[in-house]
């Protein structure tokens, strides 16, 4: 298992944060995501084999929010 | 198909806010082929599109928000 941390911006309320885990979450080789809304960004445990940070970053973005990846 | 001849669809959407408002228009300009307002005091969409409603479901879905489909107007 690997850990990513996405910052995202343009969550406004917590049922953005929400929206997010929700739909993350279910994405295949997806363990579990923590998103802040304070800190602006998503912290994801994922399986290598079956996912990749590029795919977690444009799956926000495809939702409607700014995702970029941390260094 | 003239725009007067497109099915109207109902959704009702948890949106609590502008930003979650901003959601949906997001997602449903992506999909295209639609017109539509949200309306977030009442917390409902209601879109005239030609896509089926299973399509402008599942294209609402992409928010996670809890939606559900109000019927054809
Ligand atoms: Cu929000
Ligand atoms: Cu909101």
């Amino acid at each position: 298992t690997q850990v990513t941390v996405v910052n995202i911006e343009g969550m406004t309320c917590n049922s953005c944060v929400q929206s997010i885990e929700e739909v993350i979450s279910r994405k295949p080789g997806v363990k579990s995501i923590c998103v802040s809304l304070v800190n602006h960004n998503g912290t994801i445990k994922y399986d290598p084999l079956l996912t990749c940070p590029e795919d977690l970053k444009s799956a926000i973005e495809d939702m409607g929010f700014d995702a970029s990846l941390s260094a | 198909m003239p725009a007067a001849a497109m099915p109207k669809h109902k959704f009702s959407i948890d949106m609590t806010c502008e930003g979650c408002s901003s959601l949906v228009t997001h997602v449903l300009s992506k999909l295209g082929g639609v017109q539509f307002e949200t309306d977030l005091l009442n917390k409902k969409v209601c879109i005239d599109s030609e896509h089926s409603a299973d399509t402008l479901l599942a294209t609402l879905k992409k928010n996670g928000n809890s939606i559900s489909y109000l019927g054809e107007k």
